[in-house]
């Protein structure tokens, strides 16, 4: 199989989209002959022209509201924000309309829409670029909230989110733009809300999103060498949440460990964590533990930034916490 | 150009339309069978209906909550239209909605509204977007008030319509008040159509007392949205009669307001009907009853209808 980088699988799935339906677009700032700021867009301008890529004024809440109103009226908008952290800036369009419209109007329009945006610490970007805001719209019940981990999914769910009638939030990370994975030749589709098991195991479940699903998967390796056989579950996103997948694991190994680079206040082991003890607390055979950032705030230095990031040591050590 | 001629009975129809329909919604709110707050159109009646008739049924509209007028002249079916208000399965959101705030049917080009005052300029922007991009023709007006201009997404949707020349026609009802806050207390000029400078668009103000200018600005505007020259912004200025809500005391208002109570718009187009020689008071009192016999009938039939159970609740949240 081929091997394409994360940037490469999400820019190829756009220009499959847009080949197959005339319908798909893609707006954002700096997204048309810049190629985006992450580079992720680069040759759609060349390719498909002005009127199908297009550069938008320095307006989030225009380019969420737009493509809300671009959606109900009968076009698929898929729509970049340079920074996941903006969607501060355009909530009242994601949370309220696109979330929303369709349920308020008696579910009489669609709302066929996807928001790109990237998430996660690389770089020192600081407290404002650094965001893991994923969990804010795990009460946006009439939305998806989607985050990939390697360049197969970031394919596969990118081209199901443009053809899914609902709007989407596809959350990208920054740090998995560059990693390389194997991506299948032809057409591929990955189902929105289906868990993926990329690792099984029979003693400790771990639970992990965004970028920290490798590090779960290398500390799991590790953990292998002392004998104890860990599960990695990634949710590959957190709205619709495959619980079904995350409970059957956990009724067969006991233990979980829940990991994610957003803060544990508000973050989507909160509720995975919720869901657990109200379903199953008899099960368990220890506390269920979370590795995530801290109570803080990215900071601008690279130094500081690499102190916040959960590593594989950290994630290692909460396994073997809940194993004793 | 269409003039009085064409249009004017026609409009009036459409307004005393509204207005009947507005007495009923306000019967069943007394009766106690709508359990909703409402925001009463008396008075705006010219900019209702001026602005809804020269559109056509393909092109878009996003309304206001003072909206029964304009929502009945745009092709929403009047059973629908009270079975929201009653909250019950016959209303255009299936008994979801209560009041004419979420009234939807996008078969004549009603998208909705939204909750937050101001949430419909990026969405009217973004359905101007995707007219221009499918080439369909389609032009969209978007209402709003004087109060919600000062919403920072005006600006980022009127800068971006402006930028692209979509298809957009920004109608701000201006009645002077954003609730109980008088427009000299919120906004630093006392002509909102002066900004649309800002964004390299017409600005148009007009007399909303007076239908068929209202209609003139809209159709000009329309007219240009459809040859591709972009938006405009038309302040109509208007008279709020009502409260801003049902039972709102109106404390706030001044003794300068007395004056601009008596511009009826229904009166002032029936009058210039007459004067043109095309109806008499007898033809305009039948159209006014013919109108209140049509809402009778649907409420009639609104009333017949169930209310939802609870199932309801969790319909229409995903496709």
């Amino acid at each position: 199989m081929r091997e394409l980088t994360f940037t490469q699988a999400i820019n190829e799935a756009l220009v499959e989209e847009m080949e197959r339906d005339s319908s798909v677009f893609v707006m954002g700032e700096d997204v048309a002959a810049f190629g985006g700021v992450f580079g992720v867009t680069k040759g759609l301008h060349e390719t498909f022209g002005d009127r199908r890529v297009f550069d938008t004024p320095l307006s989030e809440t225009l380019i969420v509201g737009a493509a809300v109103g671009a959606a109900i009226t009968g076009l698929r908008p898929v729509a970049e924000l340079q920074y996941s952290d903006f969607l501060g800036i355009a909530m009242d369009e994601m949370y309220n309309k696109a979330a929303k419209w369709k349920f308020m109007h008696g579910g009489r329009l669609n709302v066929p829409m996807v928001v790109r945006a990237p998430e996660g610490a690389k770089g020192g970007a600081g407290a404002e670029h650094s965001q893991s805001p994923g969990g804010l719209f795990q009460s946006a019940f009439g939305m998806y909230v989607l985050m990939p981990t390697n360049p197969a999914d970031a394919k596969g769910l990118l081209k199901s989110a443009i053809r899914d009638d609902n709007p989407v939030l596809f959350l990208e990370h920054k740090a998995l733009y560059s990693k390389r994975g194997p991506v299948p030749d032809g057409e591929h589709l990955v189902p929105i809300g289906v868990a993926a098991t990329p690792r099984r195991g029979d003693d400790v479940t771990i639970v992990a999103w965004g970028n920290l699903v490798p590090r779960s998967l290398q500390a799991a390796d590790a953990l292998a060498d002392e004998g104890i056989d860990v599960e990695v579950i990634d949710p590959r996103g957190i709205r619709p949440l495959d619980i079904d997948t995350i409970l059957a694991s956990v009724e067969k190994t006991g233990r979980l460990v829940l990991v994610h680079e957003a803060p544990g206040a508000g973050g989507p082991g909160a509720e995975v964590a919720a869901v657990v003890a109200d379903r199953m607390i008899d099960v368990l055979e220890a506390p269920v533990l979370r590795v995530t950032t801290p109570d803080t705030y990215f900071p601008q230095s690279v130094h500081l930034e690499r102190l916040m990031l959960p590593g594989v040591t950290e994630i290692a050590d909460a396994v073997r916490k809940v194993m004793r | 150009m269409a003039t009085i001629d064409d249009v004017g009975l026609s409009m009036y129809r459409e307004m005393v339309r509204g207005q009947a329909a507005e007495q009923w919604i306000l019967r069943l709110i007394d009766g106690g069978e709508a359990l909703v707050l409402y925001h009463s159109a008396r008075g705006q009646e010219g900019v209702a209906v001026g602005s809804i008739a020269p559109l056509r049924r393909s092109d878009y509209m996003f309304y206001v909550h003072r909206g029964v007028g304009q929502l009945l002249a745009k092709g929403i079916d009047p059973v629908e239209l009270f079975g929201d208000v009653l909250a019950n399965t016959a209303g255009s959101t299936r008994g979801l909605g209560a009041g004419i705030v979420h009234v939807v049917d996008p078969s004549v080009g009603v998208l909705g509204q939204s909750g937050t005052v101001g949430g419909t300029f990026p969405l009217a922007a973004g359905a101007a977007l995707s007219a221009k991009y499918r080439d369909s023709g389609q032009v969209v007006l978007c209402m709003f008030g004087d109060g919600t201009a000062n919403r920072g997404t005006f600006h980022e949707s009127a800068n971006a319509a402006g930028a692209w020349k979509l298809p957009v026609v920004w109608l701000c009802e201006n009645n002077g008040y954003a609730v109980s806050v008088p427009q000299s207390a919120s906004t630093p000029v006392a002509d909102l159509a002066t900004r649309a400078a800002g964004y390299g668009m017409p600005g148009v103000i007009v007399d909303g007392q007076d239908a068929i200018a209202v209609y003139e600005a809209v159709d000009t505007a329309v007219r240009r949205a459809r040859e591709g020259e972009g938006p405009t912004f038309i302040e109509a200025k208007t008279v709020r009669f009502r409260g801003h809500f049902e039972g709102d005391p109106q404390s706030y208002r001044g003794d300068a307001d007395t004056a601009a109570l008596e511009r009826d718009p229904i009166t002032l187009l029936a009058d210039r009907l007459i004067e043109a020689g095309l109806a008499t008071d007898a033809s305009l009192a039948a159209l006014a009853a013919e109108a209140d016999r049509e809402m009778e009938r649907a409420v009639d039939v609104a009333r017949a209808a169930p209310v939802p159970d609870r199932s309801r609740l969790f319909e229409g949240i995903l496709a």
